[in-house]
Parts: C-alpha cells; sequence; structure tokens
C-alpha cells in the first residue's frame, strides 16, 4: 500500500501536448477514477505512473520513492489493461503465478497466493485452463487476479470494463467495488464512462484536453461542477446551463428573482440538474414559465425537452405527469441546487 | 455466373500448368529406365522402380552437393532468423524515423537483378578469399533471404500485442525476459515459418550459387552444370529431388506466406 504523486507532469506526442502540467495525490488505499472523454490524456496519466511512457516534464513519487525514472518493473505496481492482456500460451494458473514467479517467491507463498487471488475473483476452477477457453468476462477476472497476486503497492487500471457487455460490466462493477474495498489497494482506475467514475469512485478527477479539471468526489463532482465542461460531461441527461442577462445584481428567471455571486458580469450562466427542476402544470409563484418541446418517456420518468426564451433545456418528471409537447409548465429551480458559472470561461464562480 | 466458370476454366488450366510437370517428374523419377526413356510417356505412372533414384545417388559429386546445399541452407537460415527477426521486432515496434522509407528499401533489395550483381561479387569475394566456399554463397543467400525473413517476422510482432510485453514489464520483466517468456513463445511457429521459408529460398537458389563456386557446388549448381552431359533418370530424379523439400515446406508454412502476403486464411 502506498500513496501516489504526480507532479507537474508534462508529456507531448509530436505536436500533440497529452498532458498540460498534470498534479494529482491519490491517499494511502484510496480508489481515485481518472474520468474525461477519449484523447484527454487520462491514459497517458496512468501509463506514465505505471512507467510504460516517459513525462517529459514533471515528477512520479508511489510511497515516498521518486519512480520517475524507474522502469515498470521495480515500480512495485500492477496493471489491468483494457484488452486484459492475458497471455494466451500460458494456463490461468501461470498466468496469475506470472509475477511471482519473476519476484522468485517460495514455492508455498506462490501457491497460496495464486489460490487466494484466483479465489477472490472465483475462478479457482478455471486454473488450469487456457485463456482462449475462456469468455471475456473470465479472461476479465485472470487479468485482475493477475495483478492481486503480486500483492502491488499500487493497483492502475485501464478501462478494464469497457470491453465487456452491458449486463455483465454492472456485474463486475459491483464484484470490482466489494474486491477493492477488502484488499484496501491504493488503486487508479481510468474511464470515459461516468457511471462507472460514480458508482466506483472514492475520488474522481476529471480530465479534459490534458488537464484536471476537478478533482473531488463524485457527489461534489456531480452537485458543484467546477466548470461547464464537468457539468456536461457528467450526468446524464448533463447539466442544464441557462445564459441569463444580470440587471442590478439581480438576475430574473420568470418570476423568480435570484441573487448571483458579486462578481458577475453583465451576462452569467445558471447551472441546474433536470432533476433538481420542480414542475408545476399551473402558474406558481417564484417560477419561470417554459414551452415543452419534447417529451420521452424513459420508464423511471419522463424526460422533457423544454424552451425558455430559446434556450432548451431538460427537465425530469414522475412517469405520471400529464406532460404534452407544446404546453406551458411551470418550473421552480431547488435553490440550494443552483451553479454559477463565467459564460467566457464556463468555469463556476465560488459558492459560500 | 458466365464470368465465374471462365474464373473456374483458368484456374484449372493454371492448376494443369503448375502440376504436370511436378507429377510427371515425380512418376518418371520412380519408375524404371525403359519408362523414362519410352516415348510418349504414358500420363499415368510407370512401372514403380528406385532404380532412376538409387542411380542419381550413385553419381559422383551427388552426395557431396546435398550435404553443400544442406549446409549453406542451414548457413542461410541461421543468418536469416538472427538479422531478420530483430528487424522485423524494430519494424513492428518502434516508430523510428525512416521506417517507411526502410520497409520500402527491403523490398528494393529484391527488385535489384542479381546478374548485375554477379560479377562485382566474384571479383569482391576473390578478394576475401571467400569465393567458392559455402559461407560465401550462404551470405548471398542471406542477402535474398533477409527481406522476406524481415517482412514475415515483423508482421508477426505485430500480430502480437504490445499490451503483452507491457503487462509482462509492470510484472517484474525487463525487456529481454519479456521477449523470451512472452513474446518469443508466441513467435515461434511464424519465426519456424520464416526459418523454413529461408532454408527453401537458399536451397532452391541457383544462379549465385553456380557462379561463386567453382568445386563446392550446391545441389542445384551441380545439376545445372552437369545436366547437359547426363542421362534422362538423372534430370528425372535430380529434379524432383530439387522439388520435393520446397513443396513440402512451403506446404507447412502456407499460413504464415497468406498472412505476409496479406491474404485472409483460416
Amino acid at each position: 500500500m502506498a500513496s501516489i504523486r504526480v507532479e507537474n507532469v508534462e508529456k507531448t506526442f509530436g505536436r500533440f501536448k497529452a498532458l498540460n502540467g498534470v498534479s494529482l495525490e491519490v491517499r494511502d488505499q484510496e480508489f481515485v477514477v481518472l474520468l474525461g472523454p477519449s484523447g484527454c490524456g487520462k491514459t497517458t496519466l496512468l501509463r506514465i505512473i505505471a512507467g510504460l511512457e516517459q513525462a517529459d516534464k514533471g515528477r512520479v513519487w508511489i510511497g515516498d520513492r521518486d519512480v520517475t525514472l524507474l522502469p515498470p518493473r521495480a515500480r512495485r505496481i500492477a496493471m489491468v489493461f483494457q484488452n486484459y492482456a492475458v497471455f494466451p500460451h500460458l494456463t490461468v494458473y501461470e498466468n496469475i503465478a506470472f509475477g511471482l514467479r519473476m519476484q522468485k517467491v517460495s514455492p508455498e507463498k506462490l501457491k497460496a497466493n495464486v489460490e487466494r487471488a484466483a479465489a477472490l475473483m472465483h475462478i479457482e476452477n478455471l486454473l488450469g485452463r487456457y485463456p482462449a477457453q475462456l469468455s471475456g468476462g473470465q479472461r476479465q477476472r485472470v487479468a485482475v487476479a493477475r495483478a492481486l497476486a503480486v500483492e502491488p503497492e499500487v493497483l492502475l487500471m485501464d478501462e478494464p470494463l469497457s470491453n465487456l457487455d452491458a449486463l455483465l460490466r454492472l456485474e463486475m462493477r459491483a464484484e470490482l467495488k466489494r474486491l477493492l474495498a477488502e484488499s484496501r489497494t491504493t488503486t487508479l482506475y481510468v474511464t470515459h464512462d461516468q457511471v462507472e467514475a460514480m458508482s466506483l469512485a472514492d475520488r474522481i478527477a476529471v480530465m479534459n484536453a490534458g488537464a484536471i479539471v476537478q478533482y473531488d468526489t463524485p457527489m461534489r463532482v456531480y452537485q458543484e461542477p467546477a466548470s461547464v465542461f464537468v457539468g456536461g460531461f457528467i450526468g446524464s441527461p448533463p447539466m442544464n446551463f441557462l445564459r441569463l442577462r444580470v440587471e442590478g445584481q439581480r438576475v430574473r428567471l420568470g418570476s423568480l428573482d435570484l441573487e448571483p455571486p458579486a462578481e458577475v458580469g453583465a451576462e452569467v450562466l445558471l447551472g441546474v440538474r433536470p432533476e433538481d427542476l420542480e414542475v408545476y402544470p399551473a402558474e406558481q409563484p417564484q417560477s419561470f414559465a417554459a414551452q415543452v418541446l419534447v417529451v420521452e418517456p424513459l420508464g423511471p420518468h419522463l424526460l422533457l425537452t423544454l424552451n425558455f426564451a430559446g434556450q432548451a433545456f431538460k427537465a425530469t418528471v414522475p412517469p405520471d405527469f400529464p406532460a404534452a409537447a407544446g404546453q406551458t409548465l411551470w418550473l421552480r429551480p431547488q435553490p440550494s441546487r443552483l451553479r454559477w458559472l463565467e459564460p467566457g470561461s464556463g468555469r463556476a464562480f465560488a459558492t459560500g | 455466373m458466365n464470368l465465374r466458370r471462365l474464373y473456374m476454366v483458368l484456374a484449372v488450366l493454371l492448376v494443369v500448368w503448375v502440376l504436370l510437370p511436378i507429377f510427371l517428374i515425380a512418376t518418371l523419377a520412380f519408375s524404371d529406365r525403359p519408362s523414362v526413356f519410352a516415348w510418349p510417356k504414358g500420363l499415368l505412372p510407370q512401372q514403380f522402380s528406385l532404380e532412376t533414384i538409387s542411380f542419381f545417388f550413385g553419381v559422383e559429386g551427388v552426395w557431396r552437393a546435398i550435404r553443400n546445399s544442406l549446409a549453406v541452407a542451414a548457413m542461410t537460415l541461421v543468418f536469416s532468423v538472427l538479422l531478420g527477426a530483430p528487424a522485423g521486432y524494430a519494424l513492428a515496434r518502434y516508430r523510428f524515423a525512416g521506417a517507411d522509407a526502410y520497409r520500402l528499401l527491403i523490398l528494393m533489395t529484391r527488385a535489384f537483378p542479381l546478374a548485375i550483381l554477379a560479377i562485382p561479387l566474384a571479383v569482391r569475394f576473390i578478394q576475401l578469399g571467400i569465393y567458392d566456399t559455402l559461407l560465401g554463397v550462404a551470405l548471398v543467400h542471406t542477402a535474398l533471404a533477409l527481406p522476406f525473413a524481415v517482412l514475415v517476422t515483423s508482421s508477426l510482432f505485430l500480430s502480437i500485442p504490445k499490451e503483452l510485453e507491457e503487462a509482462a514489464w509492470t510484472l517484474g520483466c525487463n525487456r529481454l525476459q519479456a521477449f523470451l517468456r512472452v513474446v518469443l513463445p508466441l513467435a515461434l511457429p511464424g519465426l519456424a515459418a520464416t526459418a523454413i521459408f529461408a532454408f527453401v529460398i537458399s536451397w532452391n537458389e541457383v544462379f549465385a550459387a553456380t557462379l561463386l563456386t567453382l568445386r563446392e557446388r550446391t545441389l542445384p549448381a551441380f545439376l545445372l552444370t552437369s545436366l547437359n552431359d547426363s542421362p534422362l533418370p538423372f534430370r528425372f530424379a535430380g529434379g524432383f529431388f530439387l522439388i520435393v523439400p520446397a513443396l513440402v515446406f512451403i506446404f507447412v508454412i502456407r499460413r504464415y506466406l497468406f498472412t505476409l502476403w496479406g491474404i485472409a486464411s483460416r
């Protein structure tokens, strides 16, 4: 077990700047997810921590060791790859034992570790098989068992669930969470799937364009996005952003009178999640009117697309809510869930 | 449908064109003397007999030529794999400046006619003292086999995911250990195919072997120079003995040749 510390890491591929001075701290035994769209640099950052890629600038620490210049084998890490990277010429047993054999552990410890790792992943009955005889989900289990068997200080996972089908992914997700809570290994996990990130992480580091844009607990990242990008990337449907005029330090939204942060300019973005809008069929005090454009029944709720002063936004209502296209509805955002953002930079204003 | 039939006819013609001589040589190599000399020759196998073959092996110099051929082919095989596989690995794993140009250049060496090279090569070999040696012939054969060795092994290493190596690195291997423990076992069948192909190229090569040797003839060179003044059974048996190893080996490694040529197999 150990912490991870990344300081000002930069990486350029040709002319493409993959990482733009990234710093990150993962506490001992913490589960941190690197979340971002493809090409944001999250996998590159993970590979730099693994030692598979060399940073142009900056340092990487694992525990109190500066590992910046160490090869992967000397970093006491283990990695799970997106395509599993299970060795096809070795049995499941030998795959799991691979790292232990390289460490030259005693035969007793080797056997014990392999069996423990296999039991954790529920693949004890597959030990004699070759990877070609396994399903994708089973190969994935072998890959995780192989990583856990060496008892790494840090476990690095690169989109480990993205090659599984949807149902299996759901199952493995819950299992990984249980497993890693048990083993208490410091874990850094890369994904582009925001649901996966929300469900697994102690903390999420949201990345965009080679930089970490927000690093916080899942609920804080969800409820208090640091920027338009984070609010739009996390959540399905994403957060709504309404562009509103500021007049005399007040913002009027229908009959609703709101007070934006003191440092706003002439315009401000109001961020509100679709589920944080209370919807009424009749006029209410402290609300604003909007026309329904589309009604999408999604099962647990209806997803409404509405139009307010030329801006489209979304709201969710219970499935039995009487809503039809063309209708006018009145909405009231929950005051505690409002997020004020600066329209130019897209950054959120600090909330008190 | 007519086009399809045309294809079929062309395919059959092509197969006959390739297989008929091989078939005739094979049947006559195992026939007795009268049927070898008979004319017109029957299409079906004649009297089965080992007379022709045993006559062939009885001729002075044949055994020595076979031994030379084997030695040269073995050296070619070793050189080609030892030089070709690392180059193929580098082409597959590293993006380096001029990689594409290098790949093209390798093929260009095959476009350069050996006939133009032969005289300067012979002169140089005499100066170096490796004229009329097996090593000299093996070096030329290696040059001929190397382009194939590099390209086959490069596509072979490309087919082995880089993540397997990376996984080995994270599990405690250095680069050499990862190669030996993970890449090599997976590449072995393909490397064997590459080796066999180099062997066949050398075994069949006649031009350089004839020009660069006087006494240390390889089998094709020996046969070429003695063909005109040797009896018919000798020619059939010799031809047969030249064709067979190549055919067998090519058949064994055909899957790898297909992947080299970009034809989907399996």
